[in-house]
């Protein structure tokens, strides 16, 4: 049979053009809500480069946005039009085109040029990115297994939590203690694995002050879901403030590593603190009256439970140390210091008050 | 048109071939340890059905920990093993195999007009792997499953449990199971094509099996070095990985994602092809753009081999290097691009027959381009420092393997479906099953884009309280999706108890496995038919000579030959 020749501008389907123009129409108006909303993935923006990323995103959005409409919509249409009517006979066909060689070319061509497009105006923010300023203030990052240091300069030691001055171009290197971990500030768009032996670099300039999480986003062992720190941006001042305590308070708090001195704590300071920070997950009742973690009433003496979850000796040092690192068990995830915020002092007054629930 | 081949087959060869191949009479020979390529890509397709429940019910226990921020029902170690068993077993142990083994089993040998794959006992080899290499890896669940995801990043799947060890092995075998496979389909398609079958008249679910087949088995080696040296280090202490004994970390990524990107392809070229064998046959037009489909197809197999650094961008590598990956990666999007105009245009101007198969092709077509473009976003190298490692992610990935891969599936299975069992299944019922599936699969997956942009991690058993709602509305909605699953087990069994006999060709299709009859005979054809042009002529008579026409193989013929497009 010869091949019918169909001439396609002249018999495209009815309503063919309406719909195109709807496609256009809604298109037009998805790219206007995409390029004009100010925080296009809903979330604020804490500083650089969270802007410029959010710049590229609206860009790829509204690519994205009108592909999308075509696809779908001439999609949807063609079924609807081409469906094969009820009744006709079950051997009907279509229309036997094979290509239109023109058409090809130009739906090769366009997203080729659009592919173009994309990729310069990527690398021109990759650019940015690269060549953005730094290093006013340099900070190391540390990840362990679960959570965060800090190595400012001129302070010695390792700091628990990280502060940031506003407007301060910013280099954060990043690495790791023990396995990979991520580095992300959602606020900032930024994010760096972080990974043992490796040292990767980011750069950001903070400009909206607050307090923001630095999320961990490599999987990195039973307690990664907790692993899950503050930070904050404060102005330059109150910055120079926090900067001046860590200097001065020499060696200030290091991890797992320094001594916490049990027997200064407070037992009513623990009390309080417990109330804000464990209650929800710890009863003051024998180990048994469970919530999210076992009754600590009776920790140091319970005849039932003469070990800690780890397996250690109930001593006011082991105690201690749970509650330092955090420990991940049959029954879920006792969070770290970190993730409680807890000082050193915190803990020991925590020790304390456990300890006189347990002599009652 | 082009002169018949040299050798075209004319005498009856039955007798000659009793000689080669008796018909095996055992019930082991014949069901168990078969060489017959069709009873493989059955045994492939049962035991992949069989992991894919396995691994279903971990998606949904995944998400029924969700349901609530404080993790509903598992400890975090639990809850990280399943998801890592959920990934591994979705990727190696159902979507490769389905797509490669089932498939290219039953359908390629058949569409090419063979009786068998080249190495008929390879083939039988290469599936026997399989089920064993999948007991191995749900048995790590007695020791400990691994618990570092998928992607088992080292160093921390050197502190994994015990059964990391038999992932590591398991995973091996599987790709051992695929280099033999993709071996063996590559001579089979270069070798075995029928008479007069040229490159050119391929039908395109060929096309899209011997443009996997480099992937399977060039790729796949270096998964299997980069196991053999995981195992090695774990084992027996032998530092590739571990940093503080100078090995590297990064090392293992980069040999992980030198196979895993294209094994990403690897699962989604055939689902390409199937896509592309249903929509011409439902909308009874030719493909449009044979041509440029194929071509792409043999395009996005060799482009894939240099991307892989797009899933490290985050882990540290040189920055200048970035740039390369990222642009190769936007480019893979061009012949994606070709494909999904040329199946929305070969739908243009046809007499859509909306069955089924035809339903899931679409919704293929609108939820992998989604998932194609969210791919954009991952691939541009600013956006991708702030969406790795999060919800994001699963968005996309599940797009391109739930939307793109399994929809695929479940169109090939409802398509060759009448052709394995000779019944049909139950239409209503099917289309019931699509849109369960296809709605689910949406409400379950869209929101996770937004739950990664606004600050979820992935792999995570907790999870802050504010991204709660969107949670739970997803782990619903997955309900719905599972809803649907059981819903096509229930189809399957009912088309077999009481479904119609289908006959040989229900779907008035051209390729050749339609000629013969449902289900098809041992050896397939008697006498291999002469091919004499590509196989989507719909109103042009059969372009095959020699075939020993089935009952009942009679071609649609135009309605009017002088009108055959649809009035309106
Ligand atoms: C998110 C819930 C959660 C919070 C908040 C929490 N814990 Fe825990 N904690 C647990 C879980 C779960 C365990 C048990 C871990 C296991 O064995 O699986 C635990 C175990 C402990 C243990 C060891 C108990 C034993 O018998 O060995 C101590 C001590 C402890 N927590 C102290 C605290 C203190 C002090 C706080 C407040 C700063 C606190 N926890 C806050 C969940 C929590
Ligand atoms: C065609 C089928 C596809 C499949 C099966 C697929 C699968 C996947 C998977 C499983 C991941 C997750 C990696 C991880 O664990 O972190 C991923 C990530 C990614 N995909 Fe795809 N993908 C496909 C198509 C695409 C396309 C079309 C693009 C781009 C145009 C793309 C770009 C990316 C990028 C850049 C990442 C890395 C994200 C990250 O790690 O941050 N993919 N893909
Ligand atoms: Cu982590
Ligand atoms: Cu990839």
């Amino acid at each position: 049979m010869a091949q019918r020749v169909v001439k396609p501008k002249t018999n495209l389907g009815p309503g063919f053009w309406p719909v195109t123009a709807f496609i256009a129409v809604l298109s037009a108006v998805m790219v206007y809500l995409v390029e004009t909303s100010p925080l296009p993935i809903g979330l604020i923006q804490a500083g650089a480069p969270a802007d410029s990323i959010d710049a590229l995103f609206r860009f790829l959005g509204a690519v994205a946005a009108v592909i999308f409409n075509i696809v779908v919509i001439y999609t949807i249409y063609f079924g609807i039009v081409f469906a094969r009517p009820k009744g006709a006979p079950p051997n009907t066909i279509g229309v036997q085109i094979h290509d239109a060689p023109v058409l090809e070319f130009w739906w090769t061509a366009i997203p080729t040029i659009l592919v173009v497009i994309l990729s310069i105006y990527s690398v021109k923010i990759w650019a940015d990115l690269q060549n953005s300023q730094g290093d006013v203030l340099t900070v190391e990052a540390i990840g362990y297994q679960f959570g965060f240091q800090f190595r400012y300069p001129k302070v010695k030691g390792l700091v628990n939590e990280m502060h940031l001055p506003l407007n301060t171009p910013t280099t954060i290197h990043v690495t790791s203690r023990d396995v990979i971990h991520g580095f992300w500030i959602p606020e900032l768009r930024m994010k760096a694995d972080m990974v043992p032996g490796l040292i990767n670099t980011i750069r950001v300039t903070p400009t909206v002050p607050g307090t923001y999480h630095i999320i961990c986003s490599e999987f990195c062992g039973v307690a990664h879901s907790a692993m899950d720190q503050k930070m904050v941006i404060e102005s330059q001042q109150a910055f120079a403030k926090w900067f001046a305590r860590q200097a001065g308070g020499s060696g200030s708090s290091g991890g797992g590593g320094t001594a916490i001195a049990i027997d200064k704590g407070h037992a009513d300071a623990g009390q309080k603190l417990f109330g804000q920070k464990c209650s929800a997950c710890h009863s003051v009742g024998p180990f048994d009256q469970k919530q999210v973690g076992p009754g600590l009433g009776k920790i140091f003496n319970d005849p039932a439970h003469p070990k800690l979850v780890n397996g250690d000796a109930p001593t006011p040092q082991n105690v201690a140390k749970i509650i330092q690192s955090g420990f991940q068990g049959d029954m879920g995830v006792m969070p770290s210091a970190q993730v409680n915020q807890l000082s050193n002092p915190d803990i020991a007054n925590l020790v304390a008050y456990l300890a006189s629930l347990s002599k009652k | 048109m082009a002169t018949v081949a040299p050798g075209v087959p004319t005498g009856p060869y039955h007798a000659v071939l009793d000689h080669i191949h008796p018909e095996p009479t055992s019930f082991i020979r014949k069901y168990v340890f078969s060489i017959d390529a069709k009873v493989i890509g059955i045994q492939y397709m049962i035991t992949g059905g069989i992991f894919f429940v396995i691994a279903g019910l971990l998606a949904e226990i995944i998400r029924t920990q969700l349901l609530s921020p404080h993790g509903a029902i598992l400890s975090a170690a639990t809850y990280n093993s399943v998801y890592s068993m959920h990934g591994s077993a979705m990727v190696w142990f159902v979507v490769i195999p389905l797509l490669t083994g089932a498939f290219g089993n039953f359908v390629m040998p058949m569409q090419i007009g063979a009786r068998d794959v080249a190495f008929p006992w390879l083939n039988l080899v290469a599936f026997w792997i399989f089920p064993v290499a999948g007991v191995i890896l749900f048995s790590s669940f007695l020791v400990g499953a691994p618990d570092a995801g998928w992607t088992e990043y080292p160093p921390i799947s050197l502190q994994g449990p015990p059964g990391t060890n038999l992932w590591c092995i398991a995973v091996f075998l599987i790709g051992i199971s695929s280099t033999m496979t993709g071996i063996n389909f590559l001579v089979t398609i270069y070798k075995m094509r029928a008479p007069g079958m040229t490159f050119t008249r391929m039908p395109l679910f060929v096309w899209a099996q011997f443009a996997t087949t480099p992937l399977l088995f060039i790729a796949t080696t270096a998964l299997g070095a980069a196991l053999a040296a995981l195992f090695i280090e774990r084992v027996f202490g032998v530092p590739f990985y571990d940093p503080k004994r100078g090995g590297s970390p990064v090392l293992w990524q980069h040999m992980f994602w030198f196979y895993s990107h294209p094994a990403v392809y690897i699962m989604i070229i055939p689902g390409f092809g199937i896509i592309s064998e249903v929509l011409p046959t439902f909308a009874r037009k030719p493909i449009f753009g044979y041509k440029m489909i194929a071509f792409s197809s043999v395009a996005i197999s060799l482009l894939s081999f240099s991307v892989w650094a797009h899933h490290m961008f985050t882990s540290g590598m040189v920055p200048w290097l970035q740039l390369p990956f990222m642009i190769i990666t936007m480019v893979i999007a061009i012949p994606t691009g070709v494909k999904i105009f040329s199946w929305m245009a070969t739908l243009w101007g046809g007499s859509i027959n909306w069955k089924t198969p035809l339903l899931y092709a679409t919704g293929f077509l609108i939820t992998f381009t989604y998932g194609g473009l969210t791919g954009f976003f991952l691939a541009a190298v600013p956006l991708d420092y702030h969406e790795h490692g999060t919800y994001f992610v699963v968005a996309h990935f599940h797009y391109v393997l739930y939307g793109g891969s399994i929809m695929s599936l479940f169109a090939g299975i409802y398509y060759w479906w009448p052709k394995m069992t000779g019944r049909m299944y139950n239409e209503k019922l099917g289309q019931l099953q699509f849109w369960l599936t296809f709605i689910g699969f949406n409400a379950t997956f869209t929101p996770m884009h937004w739950l990664g942009l606004l600050g979820m991690p992935r792999r995570v058993a907790t999870y802050d309280p504010q991204f709660q709602f969107w949670n739970q509305f997803a782990s619903i909605s997955s309900y719905v999706m599972a809803l649907g699953t059981v819903l096509f087990f229930y189809i399957l069994f009912d088309s077999i108890r009481n479904g119609k006999k289908s006959g040989p060709n229900p779907w008035g299709a051209r390729t050749l496995e339609w000629m013969v009859s449902s289900p098809p005979p041992y050896y397939n054809f008697k006498k291999i038919p002469a091919v004499l042009a590509a196989p989507y002529d719909f109103g042009n008579p059969l372009p095959y000579l020699g075939l020993e026409a089935a009952p009942g193989a009679t071609e649609a013929t135009p309605t009017s030959a002088s009108h055959p497009v649809p009035t309106y």
